[in-house]
């Protein structure tokens, strides 16, 4: 690795160290943290609910706050609610799964092998900004509106997220301990176990957090668009029967499920890391 | 080295390509087998709209199931996801308003037509689409709406053809109309912020306009034929080729269910409840369609010399011969 390359990897930690570095550092105010988190969001509802009583936009098209909460409540008596959210977090998993294993070995297969990675850069450039909605008919051609539908397309974007942090975690191995490791005649496995991995699992799960998100996108967006079963479909079939309220309410449910997928994935980070310094408190 | 990450790529694509084939063919290989008494598992692509009830009638007065046929909606967003999937054999048949299946016959895509979908009430008063306005609009009847712009679901399709129609036919001058695009559903938020002069919209967004206020100053559809035919079941030609018998089987079942909707319509009413989110009083007060078993061939010839007229085929013609069966 040259030099000028370790630099410019040298400057690039502030991006994932606002990954794992955020939050966790203070961890006694954590509680108001979450006091002015939940302030905020009490705020929206209120805004929510004095909206449409204003007349600034009307009832039919943005039903008061209270409306959707009742909505909502008669949505989680469903079965087929249920259903659908199952449906969606099938598509997100399986589709997170395949994108991130996928993801870590093409990274650490590309990343640890020189030639390979300046072949591939320019075509990994080319096809990462493709977006993933402009693959839809490709999708229905291969697999109707089925479950395969959704992960091609939750798929091929979590999959850049990945493979391109790992790409990164894998360029800021330290030469000094690679050329020890090498002395200390480590073969190509135990290079990539112990000196490679750790420290390119920062990038990893910064990365997967990324996908996370990108996942849920995705899943909602393929059911909405292309029909395929999940919360998004049913938002589809809210819209075209005009059902106002339900169309909000399934929103809010996409909405707070992206809120907890991101905590479940900070949480994994923080236990995944706790041994890397940007988790580490001091004293 | 490139070269051969390129031809890997290819490798790849062709890989995927043929594995979609594969999968594609199995399905309608599945379907094939439908010999006698054995039971074939049927997909069929919809939008869950009003228009589609007679299926779903069908399915539970077991009009398709009494002929082997086990039906499996596959609810889609748009016949751009439904035609794909029916020329690929994901779905068996799919269900797509005319204008677009000659648009997509005239494109060479390999479709036919094989049971009849629905139909303009023929009612200029209460149809299951229409051109609302605001309450305080201007416009007065059809051939107001020159200058005016107008939402339509889809541009260049049945919307905007059959409104063009209606101008003319009140004396206005269509290509005066501006048309944009907007889906159903956001028509009556756009026309009461007063982002489009008008809006054509189908049911249940035209009821839910009307319960606001909005008022309809035309009915495209019955006023361009009182029979036009709006929509069709279709399959693709390679499955009228492969199995015939499914097809006639599917139109069969189709037409006992038009039929029985026709006679039924408070039961046609009622399905709607178990595949849209309609209800209350949207749901009592919706103009359902027409459900004639028969295509009415006059008013498709009508359709495509509007279609004609407009540009929509480009220089072709649609063979409506072939396409509708």
């Amino acid at each position: 690795m040259t030099p000028s390359a370790i630099a410019s990897v040298k400057t690039k930690p502030a991006g994932t160290g606002a990954g794992p570095g955020g939050a966790p550092g203070r961890r006694g105010p954590g509680t108001v943290t979450a006091l002015r988190g939940l302030a905020g969001l009490a705020g929206l509802v209120a805004v929510l609910e004095a909206l449409p009583h204003t007349g600034v936009v009307s009832a039919d098209y943005l039903p008061p706050a209270s409306e959707i909460g009742r909505t909502l409540w008669h949505l989680l008596a469903e079965n087929a609610f249920w259903t659908a959210l199952a449906d969606t977090l099938t598509g997100w998993g399986l589709g997170l799964a395949i994108a991130v294993v996928a993801g870590v070995v093409a990274g650490v297969v590309i990343g640890s092998v020189p030639v390979l990675r300046a072949v591939t850069a320019s075509t990994i450039e080319f096809l990462r900004p493709i977006p993933s909605v402009a693959l839809i008919p490709v999708a229905v051609l291969l697999y109707g509106t089925d479950l395969e539908s959704t992960l091609l397309l939750v798929v091929y974007a979590s999959f850049w997220q990945v493979l391109v942090q790992v790409l990164a975690g894998t360029q800021d191995v330290d030469p000094v301990a690679d050329d020890t490791a090498r002395s200390y005649q480590l073969g190509r496995w135990g290079r990539v176990r112990y000196v490679l991995w750790p420290t390119a699992l920062p990038y990893v799960m910064t990365g997967v957090r990324l996908a996370s998100a990108v996942a849920l996108v995705l899943a909602i967006t393929a059911e909405l668009v292309i029909g395929s079963p999940g919360l998004g479909h049913e938002i589809a079939v809210a819209q075209n029967s005009g059902a106002v309220s339900r169309v909000y309410a399934l929103v809010l449910v996409t909405g707070l499920l992206g809120v907890a997928i991101n905590l479940v994935a900070r949480a994994v980070e923080r236990r995944a890391l706790h041994w890397h310094q940007s988790l580490r408190r001091e004293g | 080295m490139r070269r051969r990450i390129l031809g890997l790529a290819i490798a790849v694509v062709t890989v995927a390509g043929a594995a979609g084939c594969g999968s594609s063919s199995a399905g309608t290989s599945g379907s094939s087998a439908s010999g006698s008494g054995k039971t074939t598992q049927v997909k069929v692509g919809i939008v869950p709209i009003v228009d589609v009830a007679p299926l779903y009638l069908g399915q539970k007065k077991g009009f398709f199931s009494s002929r082997g046929i086990e039906l499996k909606m596959e609810s889609a967003q748009g016949g751009a996801a439904i035609i794909p999937g029916v020329v690929s054999g994901q779905f068996q048949f799919g269900f797509s308003n005319t204008t677009s299946l000659m648009i997509a016959q005239t494109k060479g895509v390999p479709v036919t037509s094989v049971a009849n979908g629905s139909a303009t009430t023929g009612d200029t008063t209460t149809d299951i689409s229409g051109v609302a306005v605001k309450k305080d609009s201007p416009v007065k009847s059809a051939k107001d709406l020159a200058g005016k712009t107008v939402a339509v679901n889809t541009l260049q399709n049945i919307g905007d053809t059959t409104v063009r129609e209606a101008v003319r036919k009140d004396g206005g001058d269509p290509s005066k109309v501006k048309f944009v695009e907007m889906p159903f559903d956001q028509m009556p938020a756009a026309l009461d912020g007063g982002q489009v002069d008008a809006a054509w919209m189908g049911e249940p967004a035209l009821t839910i306009a009307k319960s606001q206020g909005a008022r309809v100053v035309a009915s495209p559809f019955a006023e361009t034929d009182p029979k036009l035919t709006l929509a069709t079941f279709f399959t693709s030609t390679r499955l009228t080729k492969e199995d015939p018998d499914l097809v006639k089987k599917f139109a069969e079942a189709m037409a006992e269910s038009l039929a029985y909707a026709s006679a039924h319509k408070d039961e046609a009413r009622q399905i709607l409840t178990t595949y849209t989110k309609i209800d209350g009083d949207v749901l009592k007060n919706l103009t359902l369609p027409s459900w004639p078993a028969e295509y009415d061939m006059a008013s498709l010839e009508k359709l495509a010399s509007l279609g004609e007229q407009d540009g929509l085929f480009s220089d072709k013609k649609p063979d409506l011969k072939a396409l509708f069966q």
